[in-house]
């Protein structure tokens, strides 16, 4: 006999196989449906959920066949389960193709859940700067408003309190900002004033207008340059501007900024001191030639008043001798001045003395000479200043002389302006005399000063007068200065054209207590 | 410039238009009536025998087959966890895949042996008759397939048992978030 082997263990397995695939089947779709209902829009749930179902659907249909088989052929049923076998074969193709297929399917699951996962990363991640920005965007606006204004108001402090002017201009020179500096020195009380006005109006000098723009576009900038501006009331103002040309993103130029440094005090004292330098080399000159013309001038009247006394009777010849002598006379006057504008002659002693009543001294000697020709004289003088130490003639000289020079600006019909006042900063007293007269005209009175410089007409006037004053001033440690236009405001609104400020200090070097 | 192709084309004859179309239409019924007057039995329905269902069959366990190592190398590649359940769920897919090979043996040997290879009348009965060849033997050890898809499954609900426990002790991830 040849040997066989049993095939009922193989049915026993097939049996129980069936039964547990089943059982386990159907756990492992509950689980994989729990998992879906933990995280119901998990991709990958999904997938294993829909898994699970089609290896539900292989168990059962496979597990079922089993078990049919083995009932169905063990009750003699053969008939029944040759007709239900290819229907459960089927349905066995059926689920092993799902899962294969859903199998296969899941790579490109896994692709998409990749990509989705990037992308919701990309979306945490913007969702969480969005609204980190979001919490913090109103306080970095804040922060970064009160930077900005802290700046502004740093830049803002610089432009308004600079003492230097600082303007900004469009492309067609227009100003379109200026500070306060800048307008006080064009000499404008309002920014809206000078905002508008084209900058080649203040030039004085078209040239130099013209130099300076040219600069200004050919090189993009121009440094410390010295230019002369009008202000309002036409006065001059020495400044030195340095500019930068604003240029856009094609690089026309679009306007300026540009700051700009008075220089005209400087330039004023700069002026004095050549002058003071001129005047000193011809005050050593004259003192010279004075002192040379002296003696001649000494003998020559003195051997014409021998004459006179020789030639008595002989009208003729003695009034000629007289001419001479009075001539001679007047040469000795002029060299005498030069004498005193070279501080050759001897000093006259300083006592403490008034001020006010040294003026009011003077204005009575020239008063009335001034009310013959309508011209007024207008006190402002301060109470209580203190005492001065001066030369009293010599400081009366001075007035004198600077009041006859406003008598002769004026001519007839004005008022002459006297103000005194006292500075305790400097300890100094202030004597200004103005008047409304013709005024200076800016090209001569830088000279006015210089010996022998006179606008008078020919045997009016020497020349030497505002010399001699200044030579005076100057030997009492003060100064003297005139200006036209006056500088200050409430001798512009007296009416004053030119005004005359002698500054003495109160207690000079070398005085003596009176 | 559509518009103007289309407003400045002139309008067509009608008539002639007719003309055309009862000519096109004689033609056709004439095309037709020689197709279809001398046509013989279609063969546009495919007749399916006996072994397609074993074939497809089978087919089915290749593409299973290869579904299942395709998954599996993917999982290697870029593994969604590293966790027991996922060791688990690699080790239920190896499983499978040795079910699948042996089912696929199985029903291949079953379409070789002979009607004589199988004897007896009852169930309990029945036998693989000799001589018992390595074929046979092979056929026989083979039809326990259950110890194979049986302990894939078992895997696969640890697996999945694991996974579970493992998804609820964290928080719900976004839509389209993987393990």
């Amino acid at each position: 006999m040849t040997a066989s082997l049993p095939l009922w263990p193989v049915y026993i397995d097939d049996f129980f196989g069936g039964v547990l695939m089943i059982i386990l089947a159907v756990a492992a779709f509950i689980y994989a449906r729990r998992l879906t209902r933990i995280d119901q829009e998990n991709v990958l749930w999904i997938y294993i959920f829909w898994l699970c179902t089609a290896l539900v659907v292989l168990a059962v249909s496979r597990g079922v066949g089993h078990i049919l088989r083995f009932l169905l052929v063990l009750s003699g049923h053969d008939a029944a389960w040759n007709f239900l076998a290819p229907y459960s074969g089927g349905i066995n193709t059926m689920a092993i193709t799902a899962v294969a297929v859903l199998t296969f399917y899941y790579h490109s699951m896994q692709r998409v859940i990749a990509r989705v996962q990037t992308d919701a990363r990309s979306l945490t991640r913007a969702h969480d700067a969005l609204t980190e920005l979001n919490q913090t965007l109103e306080q970095r606006v804040e922060e970064r408003t009160m930077e900005l204004r802290l700046s502004e108001q740093k830049f803002r402090h610089l432009f308004e309190g600079s003492k230097d002017m600082i303007f900004f201009c469009d492309s067609q020179a227009r100003i379109t900002d200026i500070n306060d500096a800048g307008v006080n020195l064009l000499g404008f009380e309002k920014t809206d004033e000078v905002i508008g006005r084209s900058l080649k109006s203040f030039f004085l000098d078209q040239e130099q207008c013209d130099r300076y723009f040219r600069i200004l576009h050919d090189q993009g900038h121009v440094k410390e340059f010295e230019i002369e501006f009008a202000r309002r009331d036409n006065s001059r103002l020495y400044l030195m501007i340095t500019t930068s040309a604003i240029h856009d993103d094609s690089g026309a130029i679009q306007g300026c900024e540009a700051i700009a440094k008075d220089l005209t005090r400087f330039k004023e004292v700069t002026d004095q001191l050549i002058q003071s330098e001129n005047m000193a080399s011809v005050g050593q000159l004259a003192a010279g030639v004075a002192h040379e013309i002296n003696t001649p001038l000494g003998i020559i009247l003195g051997y014409t008043q021998l004459l006179e006394e020789d030639f008595a009777g002989q009208s003729e010849v003695f009034d000629t001798l007289k001419t001479v002598e009075k001539q001679t006379n007047i040469c000795k006057r002029i060299v005498a001045d030069l004498l005193k504008f070279s501080r050759n002659t001897v000093e006259g002693i300083k006592k403490a003395a008034d001020i006010n009543g040294c003026l009011e001294e003077v204005l009575a000697i020239v008063e009335h000479s001034l009310n013959m020709d309508h011209i007024y004289v207008q006190r402002s003088m301060s109470s209580g200043l203190p005492r001065v130490m001066v030369d009293r003639e010599r400081l009366r000289q001075v007035l004198v002389n600077i009041i006859n020079n406003a008598h002769y600006a004026i001519g007839v019909e004005g008022i002459i302006g006297v103000w005194t006042s006292y500075d305790p900063e400097f300890q100094e007293v202030e004597i200004v005399i103005g008047d409304t007269g013709c005024g200076i005209p800016a090209k001569t009175i830088g000279r006015i000063f210089d010996p022998f410089f006179t606008t008078k007409g020919v045997g009016k006037g020497t020349g030497l007068g505002l010399s001699v004053s200044f030579g005076i001033i100057k030997d009492h440690n003060g100064s003297l200065e005139a200006f036209s236009p006056p500088r200050q405001q409430q001798f512009l609104e007296a009416g004053m054209r030119t005004t005359f400020h002698i500054r003495l200090p109160i207690r000079p070097e070398g005085a003596h207590d009176a | 410039m559509w518009i103007r192709k289309n407003f400045t084309q002139p309008a067509p004859d009608t008539g002639d238009v007719a003309h055309r179309f009862l000519s096109r239409r004689t033609i056709i019924g004439i095309v037709a009536a020689a197709t279809l007057l001398p046509a013989t039995p279609a063969l546009a329905v495919q007749l399916h025998g006996a072994p397609e269902g074993l074939y497809v069959h089978m087919l089915a366990h290749v593409f299973y087959f290869a579904a299942l190592l395709f998954l599996l190398l993917i999982l290697k590649k870029k593994p969604p966890g590293h966790s027991a359940a996922w060791r688990n769920f690699r080790l239920a897919l190896v499983f499978f895949l040795l079910w699948n090979t042996d089912t696929f043996i199985v029903h291949w040997l079953a379409s070789r042996l002979p009607e004589t290879a199988f004897v007896g009348h009852s169930l309990w009965a029945h036998r693989l008759a000799g001589p018992l060849t390595p074929t046979r033997w092979i056929y026989y050890l083979g039809r326990f397939d259950h110890l194979l898809c049986v302990p894939a499954m078992f895997f696969l609900v640890l697996s999945l048992r694991r996974l579970c426990r493992e998804t609820e002790s964290r928080p719900p991830t976004t839509p389209g978030d993987g393990p």
